[in-house]
């Protein structure tokens, strides 16, 4: 039974006709150029925008699935987040919770875990772009969901938090969550189990990194040549 | 005055106080209220005329100076929660209880009960006619957004029919010049007052403690709200269920009061701004706040009004409204 | 005809007794012409301003009600009747009733009969139905006068202009003014206008305009804003100062004193017939 079942789902102008299917446990990419309807993908995912096919999770079609019962299932983390009010990092990451029954459990943990103790009664609006991310993300972990759908969550971060978002995600995968994450980065996709490629709006591959990141893919799809080069590899101390 | 950097002016340990400290203030002034007027009345009379003893005091005890305070509560109630509603929605600050053509469409529907002469008939019509106007203003709205608006559709079907109402209520008055006393009558709905108030219009008004009363289960639904339709979905928010409930009460609320007190600007912007910056954004605080806040300031204004010699609500609520606003220019970066 | 609505609890006390608060202008002219002293408890705001108030001189020794006072206001004054018009505020009207004071609305006061109706029901009220009568006598000789003098005279055409855009045609007091001083109100008869409405400003300019009636205490001061405002500013009349003047108030009179605006209306119009 896959974790997500999206068939041919089409949003005009944005995405067409893109079926694709997760198991529980992994840790999954989502890929291609600007404006190829990455996060049109992940909201369709995320039951957030309605599109022409359908959408299933761990087989139970959504249209059945009430709010509340949605929230505990998936959890979705958005590529940017406008904060017109000044609550605390706290009651945001506690908003997780909400389908819970707003209980605290896992609150003071995510805290720790993206380094936010420090911060916890700072007002979110006032905090960089860097530590909102951070912010989403240990919201979006205290749902205690088994999907996670991730729209760009490492762009904002730095080098270190990148890394350790990535240990964390491989940490939920292990425990038999899903984490979909859509991300620009090419060179952390070694770390992911597998990878989706999207092409003007279409499905181009779905497959392991290493099948999938061959240097004609590259070509054709983002327009680059690849060379393996001597770089800096990041690894946490 | 410091801010605390939760960016909260009170302290956490006080704000436990804050909604006990309203409620005292609130019970204070109307004492106050109780005992301003024309007539001058001891407080021996007063007694006298709570106990029905003395039978003028009596009378303008429990005929003029009740039926007043109890307006100006639920009013400053009504309009203070609508406003913060409305914040909530729009997930903007500066958000007003008017944005959707609920004032507007009940001053023209005031507007035009007065200049029909339905007004003298019998004080229910004007009420009524307010009421009657300012649903069909939002019901307006709503067809010209369309099925499952998107706020930005909401609020330039808002911005068109404020102007198409506005343009009625003009001609209305245009056609009027002459009748000098009529206009009179006009201009002082749309200042808006509470001048004579009577157990009809707190009868009137009473939808509006049952409406508060539906908000305080909304409050926590208004804090995901205030993220963002698509935020608060994924976090277990029954989006068009909410969105609907939230417009609704805000409409009623916001229809009544102006119904009863004619057009009073300001309260629905400054009250919430002022308890958001003292206690927070959490609505579970904000919800009772501002309808205890919204009350005192109402009666507060109503009263200084009266005690400077007769200026309307509508006029004091505006001579703070504008110094608000420059001090909130001067508070930005 | 009764021409008022009458309410609440009958007065009891003898006339002597009756303290009266008027809350209209209309209602202050009728009260300062019938009553006697000590029966006046207050007038209205308008009530010393003589672009308002046609008796506003006698207006002067009584006190006024706050301008857009509550019942309370009114109330403190400690009437036994108060006299208020179909346009005075509902609620107001209502908080006076509930406080047992005896109002009077009135609610007819367009024509010269209304007027003699009114005075006789005030006067009753009062207690000065003989009073009410001399003065309705008086008038109707004053008016019967009026017409002998102009049985033969030939209507002037007249207009009364505003500086915001209206006009008064048939249905308001300046018809009623024209009706018995001899002229012709062009804004009807030319323009079919019924009540105040817009002036047709390109029509009038080919209307055959003899006068202008405006209202203040001076001539130059009351016509000079019309001097460059469009379409008077273009009218032979204005040019030649060709302009009659009237008492602001009596040009909005809804009490018998407007007898006395027919009168000076007629003697500036039709000054031959007063020889």
């Amino acid at each position: 039974m896959n974790f997500l079942d999206i068939i041919d789902a089409t949003v005009p102008g944005r995405l067409g006709n893109v079926s694709l299917g997760l198991p529980g446990g992994k840790l999954v990419g989502l890929v291609g150029p600007n404006g190829a309807g990455k996060s049109t993908l992940l909201r369709v995912a995320a039951g957030l925008l309605p599109s022409g096919g359908s959408v299933a999770w761990n087989g139970r079609p959504l249209p059945g699935i009430s709010a509340l019962e949605r929230a505990r299932c998936a959890a979705w983390v958005p590529q940017e987040a406008h904060f017109e009010f000044g609550f605390s990092v706290r009651s945001v990451v506690a908003q997780g919770r909400y389908a819970h029954g707003d209980d605290d459990s896992g609150v003071e943990e995510a805290l720790v875990r993206f380094g936010l103790s420090a911060l916890a009664e700072r007002p979110v609006n006032h905090l960089s772009g860097g530590e909102k991310e951070r912010v989403l993300l240990a919201r979006a972990i205290v749902t205690e969901a088994p999907l996670q759908l991730w729209d760009e969550p490492l762009a904002p971060l730095d080098p270190r938090h990148r890394l350790e978002v990535l240990v964390l995600a491989r940490e939920l995968a292990q425990k038999g969550s899903t984490v979909f994450l859509s991300l620009h980065d090419l060179s952390l996709a070694s770390s992911l189990d597998l990878l989706a490629v999207l092409s003007s709006t279409h499905l181009r591959a779905i497959g392991s990194p290493a099948e999938i990141l061959t240097p004609e893919l590259l070509l054709e799809v983002f327009g680059v040549r690849a060379s393996e080069a001597p770089g800096l590899n990041f690894e946490l101390p | 005055m410091r801010i605390f950097h939760s960016g909260k002016i009170l302290p956490a340990r006080s704000i436990r106080f804050a909604l006990p400290a309203l409620i005292i203030l609130l019970g204070a002034l109307v004492l106050a209220a109780l005992a301003t007027g024309d007539m001058p009345l001891s407080a021996g009379r007063l007694l006298a005329g709570l106990r029905r003893e003395d039978a003028i005091a009596a009378t303008i005890v429990w005929q003029m100076r009740l039926p007043r305070i109890l307006s100006a509560i639920l009013v400053g109630a009504a309009l203070s929660s609508a406003g913060l509603v409305m914040q909530a929605y729009f997930r903007n600050s500066l958000a007003n209880p008017g944005l959707l053509g609920v004032s507007s469409g009940g001053a023209a529907g005031a507007v035009f009960a007065i200049a029909a002469g339905w007004a003298s008939v019998s004080l229910w019509f004007l009420p009524l006619a307010a009421v009657v106007g300012a649903l069909a203003a939002t019901l307006g709205v709503l067809v010209l957004a369309r099925r499952g608006a998107s706020t930005e559709r909401l609020l330039l079907a808002g911005v068109a029919l404020n102007a198409l109402l506005g343009a009625v209520t003009s001609y209305i008055l245009s056609r009027h010049i002459g009748l000098y006393e009529r206009n009179a009558q006009i201009l002082f709905w749309l200042i808006g007052g509470l001048e004579d108030r009577t157990w009809e219009h707190v009868i009137i008004a009473l939808p509006i403690v049952a409406a508060g009363l539906l908000l305080l289960p909304l409050a926590r639904s208004m804090d995901l709200m205030s993220l963002g339709v698509s935020e608060a979905q994924s976090l277990g928010v029954d989006v068009r269920r909410v969105r609907r409930q939230m417009l609704a009460l805000a409409t009623v609320l916001t229809a009544v009061a102006t119904a009863i007190a004619g057009a009073v600007g300001f309260v629905g912007l400054v009250v919430p701004h002022i308890l958001r910056l003292l206690v927070g954004p959490e609505h579970r605080r904000l919800v009772p706040l501002s309808l205890v806040g919204g009350a005192v300031f109402v009666l507060a204004c109503d009263t200084a009004g009266r005690m400077a010699g007769g200026i309307q609500l509508g006029i004091i609520t505006s001579v703070i409204g504008a110094p608000f606003f420059l001090w909130l220019l001067r508070r930005l970066p | 005809m009764m021409a008022a609505l009458a309410l609440a609890a009958p007065v009891e006390a003898a006339p002597a007794a009756v303290r009266v608060v008027s809350q209209t202008v209309g209602t202050d002219e009728l009260l300062l012409a019938l009553a006697a002293p000590g029966q006046i408890a207050a007038l209205s705001p308008l009530a010393r301003d003589p672009d308002f108030c046609a008796a506003a001189d006698d207006a002067r020794s009584y006190p006024s009600i706050a301008a857009n006072g509550d019942a309370e206001s009114v109330l403190k004054f400690n009437p036994t009747l108060v006299l208020c018009a179909d346009y005075s505020r509902a609620e107001l009207v209502t908080q006076l009733k509930r406080a047992g004071t005896r109002v009077i609305v009135f609610d007819r006061y367009f024509t010269l009969a209304d007027s003699y109706a009114n005075l006789r029901l005030l006067g009753h009220e009062l207690g000065r139905e003989e009073r009410a009568e001399h003065i309705i006598g008086e008038c109707e000789n004053r008016v019967a006068a009026l017409e002998a003098r102009l049985l033969h005279v030939r209507p002037v055409r007249v207009i009364a202009p505003s500086t915001f855009g209206v006009i008064p045609g048939a249905q308001t007091t300046f018809q009623d003014l024209c009706e018995h001083a001899g002229a012709e109100n062009l804004a009807w008869t030319l323009g079919h206008i019924k009540g105040h409405g817009p002036q047709p400003s390109e029509a009038m300019l080919t209307w055959p305009v003899d006068f202008i009636v405006v209202g203040g205490t001076d001539l130059e001061s009351a016509l000079a804003p019309f001097r460059t405002l469009p379409p008077y500013a273009f009218m032979p009349a204005i040019k030649s100062n060709r302009a009659v003047l009237l008492p602001a108030a009596l040009l909005s009179c809804v009490s018998h004193l407007r007898v006395e605006g027919y009168e000076i209306m007629a003697r500036e119009l039709h000054p031959e017939a007063f020889k």
